[in-house]
């Protein structure tokens, strides 16, 4: 009965797909570039695979693999724990000369590299936690899921907008049709953001060994970034439906006065025009789900928190943004005429 | 069944009466023969591009008159005594013309005799007889 | 099968009545044209038939019942204009109409599209305004609905396409489908029409069967020999819906009895007495244009 309204997301996924691919496909050339840096371990063992390296195993205590390689001429050592799933831990110690000029700390993603120079020697640590960082995946999915639920948004403005003859004339009650089509949207959008996972998922596993770890963080991080763009997408079809104004211009326009709003409810206010636009702006901004999502940051032991106790909180608002929006969706729908 | 039946939609008689006149002429002139079978009433209609249950109204008219008969489920055929009858049928269509002619020209004022001086010379054109 | 019953149906858009006090009872099996000049009410009325516009008041009843959801399995439309999305194939809207239909046929539907040459691969986009109504004529009739509901089909459409149509139409009526539908096209609807309704101003002027209407209705027309005459004794006849005279000339618009006024008219000193046929569109002119200065006799009800 909605057969339209999945040929539209069956379009856009498909694009949401190719971009996806690209993306992929820069991946993979960019490996292939980097042939040589492989994993910091194979890495390791490259550079150290010359006559002359011993490399000798032990197993720690708790059962961890260990692999050390020691190339005397070089003064070099290396230490690669293996800790499996939990990611691995290498320590190189080599000569000052070889190493970088400056202490460095460098975090990308999953991977940890700290250099420390100690005189005439250096040490570089390496640690990969293995974890897929699941809230930076999120993230980005969750921008992408957004994108394609304003482009998605509005199914039922559309219809109204010269197809009506066609679609109230199909034998269902309307509000079974409005259903399905917010349906077909939703699975659209939750589409997109697991494509996009997955394909961040393997750009990842192209350079190191990754694992999907959905503990804490990581799966507050999944409901916020799947909730948000589903309530901004309600919200946006109750707005066209309730605007009367052409669905496009609320479509283009709702992302730039929400930024605006965003933005304004930031002023700091030093005085009483301030405090006024600061105060209305926040009252306009409640009224938009994404003000009520948060980036985590990290808490004074780097670690990340994810706001615990009003999480909960958040994540229900997102899901009452969503019923009632697409309620008062449904509820004009009713009540349109050709 | 030959393409003889034509209808004028856009003419002041009704489609029916302008079926039953043309099946009426079409047996005078033994286009028509007895016992032919006439085409359905929907094969009709969608020949001529008509409303079929006028096409029906006016078999229906042509039974009632019996020119033809309708045989549920094997068709409509000219009736043997609507052949016989076709000089009759000759004389309707020809009193119906004599009919209209007269009340035109009795319109325009004519009396009767200057209308018999005119159908005399009418029909000296349309039936020349040579005479001395 | 479906009687449709329309009951004093009223529409206003605002403060203006687009239909006021329509009713109409259209019968089952049968092809019933929708006559009327623009602006006369029948989009609207359409629009109310299938629950597309919220009545003001009065009602419309299928069979004696109101319309649901379900209903819609039985009934075919084709709106006024376009409908069609831009962004989706021909073949893709039949593909819609086959999941949201359960008697659709998409077979049948390919080979209409094919009579009026359609390439089924083409975005609607890149279609002109007559093939656009060709894909709705092919997907309404490819529906095996009892009931089609067409408001000028074959706007746009070449003569030989509205000649398809118009055979289309005629084969549902012969199938024992119920076809309602408007035109501007005269011959068409006294072609495909058994029944026909006439609305003007949003009211019903006049409804009839066809042939019966232009059998019983005509002119009858008489020259006077001077201009002091009067038609009292023959205008009281409530056959007579109209009198127009002109100078000596006077025509009565007569809905029976034609010839028997006719003679009446002769014995009141007219000359030239003559009975004129009237077709369809003479019928449907005389119905929607208002009485002029010189008629005698002003809107007698001849709504029968």
């Amino acid at each position: 009965m909605n057969y339209v309204e999945w040929l539209r997301v069956r379009n856009l996924l498909r694009i949401v797909a190719i971009v996806l691919a690209i993306l992929v496909v820069l991946a993979v050339a960019l490996r292939i570039s980097v042939a040589r840096y492989m994993s910091p371990d194979t890495w390791v063992h490259e550079s150290m695979s010359r006559p002359g390296v011993k490399v000798s195993h032990t197993t720690l205590p708790d059962g961890t693999p260990r692999t050390i390689l020691n190339d005397p001429a070089e003064s070099t050592y290396a230490i690669i724990d293996d800790h499996g799933y939990a990611g691995k831990h290498i320590v190189i110690t080599e000569p000052s000369s070889k190493a970088h000029k400056e202490n460095t700390h460098v975090s990308i993603g999953s991977i940890e590299v700290k250099e420390s120079r100690n005189g005439a020697m250096t040490t570089t640590v390496i640690d990969t936690n293995g974890a897929v960082p699941m809230l930076y995946y999120m993230m980005l999915a969750d921008f992408v899921a957004l994108i394609v639920a304003t482009v998605l948004a509005a199914p039922l403005a559309r219809e109204a907008d010269g197809h009506l003859e066609v679609t109230l004339t199909k034998p269902v009650p309307r509000a079974r049709y409005a259903l399905g089509a917010i349906g077909a949207d939703v699975v659209g959008i939750v589409a997109a953001s697991f494509l996009t996972v997955l394909a961040l998922y393997f750009c990842q596993v192209l350079f190191e060994s990754a694992r999907l770890d959905f503990t804490g963080i990581n799966s507050r991080a999944i409901l916020m970034g799947l909730a948000c763009p589903l309530a901004w997408y309600a919200m946006l079809c109750a707005a066209t439906t309730l605007l009367h104004r052409s669905y496009i211009w609320v479509l283009v326009f709702t992302p730039a006065i929400a930024i605006v709003v965003g933005a304004l409810t930031l002023i700091t206010p030093t005085s009483v025009v301030a405090l006024f636009i600061h105060d209305v702006a926040w009252v306009i901004s409640r009224l938009d789900p994404l003000a009520y999502v948060s980036v985590p940051q990290p808490d004074e032991h780097g670690q990340l928190d994810y706001n615990g106790s009003s999480f909960f909180l958040r994540l229900s608002l997102q899901v009452l943004f969503f019923v009632v929006y697409s309620a008062l969706a449904i509820w004009k729908w009713q009540r349109v005429e050709a | 069944m030959p393409a003889v039946l034509t209808v004028d939609p856009r003419s002041g008689v009704p489609i029916y009466l302008q079926i039953i006149e043309q099946v009426k002429r079409s047996i005078a002139l033994g286009i028509l023969q007895a016992g032919e079978q006439l085409p359905t009433v929907k094969q009709l209609a969608i020949d001529l591009t008509v409303n079929p249950n006028t096409v029906a109204r006016a078999y229906r008219e042509l039974e009632r008159e019996q020119v033809i008969e309708t045989s549920p489920g094997r068709g409509s055929f000219v009736r043997s005594n609507g052949v016989a009858e076709s000089p009759k049928v000759a004389a309707d269509i020809g009193r119906d013309a004599l009919d209209v002619a007269l009340r035109e020209a009795k319109s325009v004022g004519l009396a009767r005799d200057e209308i018999r001086e005119l159908f005399d010379a009418a029909l000296q054109r349309w039936f020349p007889t040579f005479e001395k | 099968m479906s009687t449709i019953t329309i009951s004093n149906l009223r529409k206003l858009y605002g403060r203006i009545p687009a239909v006021d006090g329509f009713s109409l009872e259209i019968p089952s099996a049968s092809v019933f044209g929708l006559l009327g000049p623009n602006g006369a009410g029948k989009t609207t009325t359409f629009k109310c038939m299938l629950g597309l516009a919220r009545p003001t008041g009065g009602e419309i009843l299928y069979d004696g019942k109101r319309l649901v959801p379900e209903t819609f399995e039985r009934i075919a439309y084709i709106p006024e204009r376009s409908v069609l999305y831009d962004w989706m194939t021909v073949e893709e809207h039949v593909e819609m109409m086959r999941r949201a239909f359960r008697s659709f046929d998409a077979a049948r539907a390919f080979e209409l599209l094919a009579t009026f040459d359609i390439d089924k691969r083409r975005r609607a986009r890149a279609l002109s305004k007559g093939m656009r109504t060709a894909v709705m004529v092919a997907l309404a009739f490819a529906r095996n609905a009892e009931i089609l509901v067409l408001d000028e089909p074959t706007g746009g459409l070449d003569p030989v396409n509205q000649r398809h149509v118009l055979s289309l139409m005629i084969n549902e009526a012969a199938k024992g489908n119920s076809v309602v539908f408007s035109s501007h096209q005269i011959g068409q609807v006294e072609r495909a029409a058994e029944h026909i309704a006439v609305m003007d101003h949003g009211r019903l002027v006049m409804q009839g069967v066809v042939d019966d209407l232009k059998a019983d209705r005509k002119i009858v027309e008489g020259v006077f020999p001077d201009v002091s005459f009067t038609l009292d004794g023959i205008t009281s006849d409530a056959r007579v819906a109209r009198a127009d005279r002109t100078e000596r000339i006077v025509r009565l618009l007569v809905t029976g009895g034609a010839d028997e006024i006719a003679a009446r008219l002769s014995s009141a000193g007219a000359h030239g007495v003559r009975v004129l046929d009237l077709n369809l569109e003479d019928i449907f002119l005389y119905a929607v244009s208002p009485a002029t200065a010189t008629t005698d006799v002003v809107a007698k009800d001849i709504s029968s």
